[in-house]
């Protein structure tokens, strides 16, 4: 197919090479020779060959229905994963907060997860994280002098110790703040979710947009789906110009039909005596000491971690 | 039979000099099976948005259970009376899971917790939906989502219901499963109005017949009557149901409803030299 090189897609590509120069600058200088670039290669084409997920909004949604920790109470959930967010942010070394990230995410793959999909999903994120690493890595400077130097514009680009130590710190945190909210919202269905917030008192007017938002994302997805697919079996999508046109066309209807489907949904909504407000009978999952110790104990580590420096 | 709804000449317009709907007087006494026939644009979805409480008509006058609807307090005496299932699924379809779905309309009726976890569970029950409850409604089929429509409404415990073509989109075997619950329905007492297209459905279940042409109820009477008048039917661009051809042209009286009372007529006649 055109725009891919050995089925590897565009983006994907940009994301491996970022990963394979982070990778490198994060560890050069701190293990001999080979292993840098070896490490940083291999780090490179995991991210390029995983490739990113599309659909990801749905895939998310499916696994969370789909989770092992479901039934889990989702009042505990959210706690437990912002408390674990709260500490990993806290952390002043990069090794605790690579904990967290190797413990939530091995969570989500026990909650059913599987760890290419998981990988899918991360690469979403990663070319922004790898991005802001690159960025605190490397720094321009008038004269060489770090452990490695690259001439560029009449000066150097300049990777030292210090900015090495701050980016493995800030790559670490953002990978262990990434796992907490991957950990959440892979076990945790967004209804319940919606649940858990009306029970702290949040604005109600904002939850019912969120539960409205929710369910027609995904009558949003299929209506364009239909209409790319009836679209591209009348050659829409033949050669670049004819396809912007075709998807300008696809949005300029969508959003034609999304006004005509909100007012039928809105009559639908109060010919069920529907008055302002919406409410749902939710199911209640009890809290269960097991499923507080799977927060408690990494929690417990981290406070441990934090109390010794960390 | 005791009187439900009552339409008293009433219209409705969704833009100024254009009637959706002109004149219309009717009522539905409990029990009834109705089918309401119509092509496109002839009136019926107004019709069952007027009845179900979410239009309010601009002349005439609506009274259900013999209280005329006038104040907001009226239309939500009458939302709550008369339930209504729209023709796509995905319109009414609200929540994250099916239960929580079918909860929403008896929550609106502001009952008791435990009242509606036990109304949920009812209809659930009813239509083989509870290995479904935790289900999302986004992971449904078309026939699954019917019925997931078919018990929210019900949930609410209404006198009237109204179905705008719950057979379109439906496969043959969902369609049959579908007329098991209208006769399950019947049987529990509920008045039906059913908009089709379907003739034969028409033929085949409903006690009487509304034709709907142009905004105007054009006709209203037993299927017998209705269908008899060739040119009523092609004026709305319907035509005779087979099996009442069929009837009519082996001379049976009276005509067959179904398939197997066809049957049953010809073979008597066969019997007999």
């Amino acid at each position: 197919m055109r725009g891919k090189i050995l089925n590897i897609e565009p983006l994907s590509l940009l994301t491996g090479a970022l990963a394979a120069l982070v990778g490198w600058s994060l560890l050069a200088g701190s293990l001999p020779r080979p292993w840098p670039a070896a490490l940083a290669l291999a780090l490179g084409l995991a991210l390029a060959l995983g490739g990113h997920s599309h659909g990801s909004a749905v895939q998310i949604d499916r696994l969370a229905h789909a989770s092992r920790w479901a039934d889990m109470n989702a009042a505990l959930k959210t706690l437990g994963c912002c408390g674990l967010l709260v500490l990993t942010l806290c952390c002043r070394t990069p090794w605790p907060p690579l904990g967290v990230f190797v413990y939530t995410a091995a969570l989500c793959m026990a909650g059913g997860a599987g760890v290419r999909r998981y990988l899918g999903l991360m690469a979403l994120p990663a070319a922004f994280v790898l991005l802001s690493a690159a960025a605190l890595l490397w720094r321009w400077a008038p004269a060489p002098g770090g452990l490695a130097d690259l001439p560029l514009a009449g000066g150097w680009l300049v990777l030292d110790a210090a900015s090495q130590a701050l980016a493995r710190l800030v790559l670490a945190r953002a990978l262990g703040a990434l796992g907490c909210l991957y950990l959440l919202s892979l076990s945790t269905p967004l209804p319940e979710l919606l649940a858990v917030l009306r029970q702290a008192h949040a604005p109600a007017l904002l939850l019912d947009l969120a539960v409205l938002i929710y369910r027609y994302i995904f009558l949003m997805l299929d209506t364009a789906a239909r209409m790319r697919v009836a679209a591209a079996s009348r050659l829409g999508y033949e050669g670049a110009g004819r396809s912007l046109r075709t998807t300008g066309l696809v949005y300029a209807n969508l959003l034609g039909r999304s006004f005509a489907r909100a007012r039928a949904c809105q009559q639908a909504m109060e010919s069920r005596g529907w008055e302002g407000q919406i409410r749902f009978l939710t199911r209640r999952h009890p809290v269960r000491a097991g499923h507080i110790a799977l927060f408690a104990a990494p929690a417990a580590a981290l406070l441990a971690a934090l109390a010794l420096g960390g | 039979m005791q009187e439900l709804l009552r339409f008293e000449d009433v219209s409705y317009a969704y833009e100024p000099g254009r009637d959706a709907l002109r004149g219309l007087t009717l009522s539905v006494a409990a029990g009834e099976r109705v089918a309401v026939l119509g092509s496109n644009g002839a009136g019926k979805s107004t019709f069952f948005l007027l009845a179900g409480g979410v239009l309010t008509p601009a002349a005439g006058q609506i009274v259900f259970e013999g209280e005329p609807v006038r104040r907001p307090t009226d239309l939500s005496r009458l939302r709550r009376g008369v339930g209504l299932v729209f023709q796509d699924p995905d319109v009414q379809l609200l929540a994250g899971t099916v239960e929580e779905e079918v909860s929403f309309g008896p929550m609106n009726l502001r009952l008791p917790e435990s009242e509606v976890a036990r109304r949920v569970a009812d209809a659930l029950t009813a239509f083989e939906l509870t290995e479904y409850r935790r289900r999302a409604p986004q992971y449904l089929s078309g026939g699954e989502k019917k019925r997931v429509t078919l018990a929210d409404v019900l949930a609410m415990q209404p006198r009237l219901l109204l179905l705008d073509e719950p057979a379109a989109s439906l496969d043959p075997a969902h369609a049959r499963q579908l007329e098991g619950h209208l006769a399950r329905l019947h049987r529990q007492g509920l008045a039906l109005v059913v908009a089709t297209h379907d003739v034969d459905f028409a033929w085949r279940w409903a006690g009487r017949v509304l034709l709907f042409q142009g905004g105007r109820l054009a006709a209203d009477g037993a299927p017998e009557t209705i269908f008899a008048d060739r040119a009523l039917l092609a004026g709305c661009g319907l035509e005779q149901p087979v099996l009442f051809r069929a009837g009519r042209a082996l001379g049976l009286d009276p005509l067959p409803r179904t398939v197997e009372q066809l049957e049953q007529a010809v073979g008597k006649e066969r019997n007999t030299p």
